[in-house]
């Protein structure tokens, strides 16, 4: 059975910069497909090409096998978005919303108005049914975009940063929601700045940086092919530094990742066993590697 | 090709259909600028101004009352103005502020369907308007203060519709170009007052450079189309010359907007 969807060697130029650059991912029903990657490394970009915002200038998206560009608006009727800004009606109420957001789909949503009052009544929007969103929390409203884009029962869904700006208790229920979306089967392909996030919801990661896969599979498989095993972290003002920078040159790691005055060394079993010979008298932490020391790799320039 | 025909398909009425039910939940207010336009304007000029010119004006070689004269040519004005405010400020504020649009954009409504909702609305709230305007009229021709031939008022719809939405696809271009809600002013002043006033609207255009002028105003030809139908003369030249400018305005304008809207909204 052929995936949800499927990319294959996407491209996109915008005002004559390349900023996708063969971009390959997959996305299953029931699964969560984390997109990654450092500001400007092209994951807002595939994002709307995915959804049918932009035309991709090269390659090509199959939906459960089909070229969605042969039918694209057959396509986006398959799909719900909830893109990172707000983007609902301020002239209509919340209820209003779900129901005007209905209207933009063919064949029509069945029964809109018991599909209103499930997701009102599932996403806890009831109290707020007659407001204007202009009036809810940032939470709540967060709630209210990704309500509208389920409105038509679409069967993958597009998250642009869900929970940027929501406070811990906002981002955990945004959370269950996507939880219980994945089980109830729907396809979700999720962007997002905080890497808890990304390892508590992805099912599979696919990390870019400047507008290339640099990494694609699960959250630990991803680090370990990007990281290593090991990190280990030590006070960047010890007098032997200069040592451990030279140490990292000859054997190709680049530049240590600086952060508050520490260096983070990502290695893997063996040269951490190399490291240890070399240094025995440094003192230092060893932890495993997490998805902001992947993300910090990836911010820096020079990172090998 | 595809950029004129998507005027027809159901994403571009469902578009008109929100932009409807947003002026339906403000019908009060709504009724009220075309109600009181025609009754402010026809006092303003045609009491007031009207009341130095007691011999009225020459207009086709015969004499025609001052407040007459004016009626069609506020019609006109009317259409202009309602169309283009509506594609500039009313499109402006959605597409930017409110982000009604990329709303849209996010479901299987397409770009092309937004640019003919905004032009499809913007005719069609535009002819209310001249519908509203046309009924206030029939009063004052009733209380005596114009002599119109009313029974050509449903014919003024259709050519107000048509006008409004060519009018509608050049304000848009300018929605499309200017970077802040500030900078509409340039377009006003520069292009659409000028307009304005080189149409024969509320005043006959004598000079031979501005009636030269004139010929290439779609506003003149409006202005001058409709007079002839109301005043009972023959209006075939003007409505012909309408007719060939809106065709041309629209064929080129709206695949324009397009163009210019995709770079700015879509980033593309």
């Amino acid at each position: 059975m052929p995936p949800l969807l499927q990319a294959r060697a996407l491209v996109k130029r915008l005002g004559g910069r390349l900023v996708v650059d063969g971009v390959d991912l997959t996305c299953h029903a029931g699964q969560v497909l984390g997109l990654l990657g450092p500001n400007g490394a092209g994951k807002t970009t595939t994002l709307r090409m995915l959804y049918g915002f932009l035309s991709a200038d090269g390659g090509a998206i199959r939906f459960e096998g089909v070229d969605v560009s042969k039918d694209l608006d057959r396509f986006k009727r398959q799909l719900g978005v909830c893109t990172q800004d707000d983007t609902f009606d301020g002239d209509f109420t919340v209820r209003q919303n779900l129901e005007i957001a209905a209207r933009y789909f063919r064949p029509r949503p069945p029964e809109v108005p018991r599909r209103v009052d499930e997701l009102l009544e599932r996403f806890a929007l009831g109290p707020y049914a007659g407001d204007k969103p202009e009036a809810l929390s940032g939470g709540f409203r967060r709630r209210l975009m990704i309500a509208r884009a389920l409105v038509h029962r679409p069967r993958l869904l597009f998250l642009d940063e869900p929970t940027t700006g929501l406070d811990p208790q906002a981002r955990v229920a945004v959370w269950d929601l996507v939880n219980g979306l994945r089980a109830e089967g729907l396809g979700i392909v999720l962007t997002t700045h905080y890497m808890d996030e990304a390892e508590r919801l992805s099912d599979a990661l696919t990390v870019l940086a400047q507008g290339k896969v640099v990494a694609h599979g699960t959250p630990k498989s991803v680090l370990g092919d990007m990281l290593g095993d090991h990190v280990v972290v030590l006070e960047a003002n010890d007098s032997t530094m200069p040592a451990v920078a030279a140490w990292l040159t000859t054997r190709g790691l680049g530049e240590p990742m600086s952060v508050l005055g520490a260096w983070q060394l990502p290695l893997s079993g063996e040269q951490l066993a190399d490291f240890a010979r070399e240094f025995p008298a440094l003192r230092y932490e060893v932890r495993p590697p997490n998805l902001d020391d992947l993300f910090l790799k990836l911010a820096l320039p020079c990172a090998p | 090709m595809r950029a004129l025909t998507a005027a027809l398909e159901w994403q571009s009425r469902a578009v008109v259909g929100r932009h409807l039910r947003v002026y339906l939940k403000n019908w009060h207010t709504s009724f009220l600028p075309p109600v009181l336009e025609p009754i402010t304007l026809l006092l303003a000029f045609g009491l007031g101004l009207g009341a130095y010119m007691t011999s009225g004006v020459e207009w086709n070689g015969r004499p025609v009352g001052y407040m007459t004269f004016v009626a069609p040519g506020m019609l006109a004005y009317a259409t202009f103005m309602t169309s283009i405010f509506q594609s500039l400020f009313g499109a402006f504020i959605r597409m930017r502020y409110q982000r009604t649009w990329e709303g849209q954009l996010t479901t299987q409504i397409e770009l092309r369907h937004v640019v003919w909702g905004e032009i499809l609305w913007a005719g069609l709230l535009t002819t209310s308007y001249v519908a509203i305007m046309g009924l206030v009229l029939s009063c004052c021709q009733a209380l005596g203060l114009i002599q119109l031939e009313l029974g050509y008022l449903p014919l003024v719809i259709p050519i107000v519709f048509v006008s409004a939405c060519a009018f509608a696809a050049l304000g848009l271009c300018f929605t499309a170009l200017v970077p802040t809600i500030d900078h509409m002013n340039l377009p006003i002043f520069l292009v659409i007052l000028p307009l304005g006033f080189v149409s024969a609207t509320y005043f006959p255009l004598g000079h031979p450079v501005l009636a030269a002028i004139s010929t290439a105003n779609p506003l003149f030809h409006l202005a001058e189309g409709l007079r002839g139908l109301l005043l009972g003369d023959n209006s075939g030249y003007h409505l012909g010359s309408l007719a060939g400018l809106l065709a041309l305005m629209l064929s080129v304008l709206v695949p324009l907007d397009m163009r210019l809207l995709r770079k700015r909204v879509l980033g593309d």
